[in-house]
């Protein structure tokens, strides 16, 4: 038997939970192994040492002395219930705020995009001409054609500018 | 009155009917509030605790385990807190430092009874130092002498688990005892 197993037996044996054909065995390592000797008679000696010599008994009147706290706990007991569900109420309504406030925070609306010019034509109804449109009207050509020459100027497209 | 008989009453409310069954388990309870604290009077104190905190807890009992398994998860898991509560005072006594003198057997010499005293004192001194789940579990077999099967019932643990963890918690223990019981205890040491 090697040394390892031995400690292993030897803790069993301590609770008396060795049984006979081990025990031999054990008993023969330590007739020839002074280590796990010495490792033994630490154990039991530990083991005597952890041991309360005497235990006491309780003070005195612990019946009385109970029973009458718990007829104070019971008295108190609503002030005591209410005590403890108001902490949990508290803790509750911050739980729920900061969940309302994640909420928010993170499902808040996308701001609109802006439309381009010819999503405005198509959605919003714009007559694509603008204030062309107006210029076009003029009855006279020569005051049309100013008319678009002055607002092509204007223009910062350039590509839109007029070219008669 | 038998337990069932007292325990439906004290779940109905009747404070007689539980001080009849506090009688009954307080010695138990007692014993296992002084292993962990080895002081009589915070004991008491942890004790009633128990078996108020038992009291008003027992409409949840459900009868799966026995009551007396029951009182002792509730005492160890009390015991525990204490502990926590406790800790930063246990870690200030130094390990020589000698506490309460307990009671020593009659045919010990002074001396006897010095050394061993000491002794006492610096294996405590090393239990209050180790962690908390194998100062737990060497509380309840090595001291409070509990069968594996009823560890097992208040630990919640399988008895494979409740074995292998008390013989870590004893290895752990020689551990840190190793050197100081030979200094301590001179020719009668380790």
């Amino acid at each position: 038997m090697d040394c390892k197993r031995a400690e292993r037996f030897l803790l069993r044996s301590l609770d008396g939970r060795l049984d006979h054909e081990n025990r031999a065995a054990l008993e023969e390592h330590l007739g020839k192994c002074p280590t796990c000797r010495k490792k033994d008679e630490e154990f039991r000696l530990i083991l005597d040492l952890m041991r309360p010599q005497t235990v006491p008994e309780p003070l005195p009147y612990f019946k009385d002395r109970l029973l009458a706290k718990l007829k104070e706990k019971e008295r108190t007991a609503p002030a005591f219930l209410w005590v403890k569900w108001a902490h949990r109420a508290v803790a509750l309504s911050l739980v729920a705020f900061l969940l309302f406030g994640a909420g928010i925070f993170l499902f808040q609306p996308q701001e609109s995009r802006e439309l381009s010019q010819m999503e405005r034509f198509l959605l919003q109804d714009e007559n694509p001409l603008g204030e062309a449109a107006s210029i076009l009207d003029q009855k006279r050509a020569e005051d049309r054609n100013m008319m678009l020459i002055f607002a092509s100027v204007g223009d910062s497209d350039v590509s839109r500018r007029y070219r008669p | 009155m038998d337990e069932k008989e007292l325990i439906r009453r004290s779940q109905a409310g009747d404070g007689e009917a539980f001080g009849v069954l506090a009688e009954r388990y307080k010695g138990k309870v007692f014993s296992l509030a002084y292993g962990f604290t080895r002081d009589r009077a915070a004991a008491d104190d942890l004790a009633q605790e128990v078996l108020i905190k038992a009291y008003f807890s027992l409409p949840k009992f459900k009868a799966e385990s026995g009551f007396g398994t029951w009182l002792y998860r509730i005492a160890v898991n009390h015991a525990k807190d204490f502990l926590r509560k406790n800790k930063r005072r246990q870690k200030e006594v130094s390990i020589e430092e000698v506490g309460e003198p307990a009671l020593t057997a009659e045919n010990e010499s002074p001396e006897e009874k010095r050394v061993k005293e000491g002794r006492r004192e610096i294996v405590q001194a090393a239990l209050a130092r180790l962690p908390e789940k194998y100062r737990v579990i060497l509380t309840l077999r090595d001291i409070d002498g509990l069968s594996y099967e009823d560890i097992s019932g208040i630990l919640k643990l399988s008895p494979g688990t409740v074995d292998s963890r008390l013989h870590r918690a004893r290895r752990k223990l020689r551990e840190k005892l190793t050197g100081r019981l030979i200094r301590q205890g001179g020719e009668h040491g380790l």
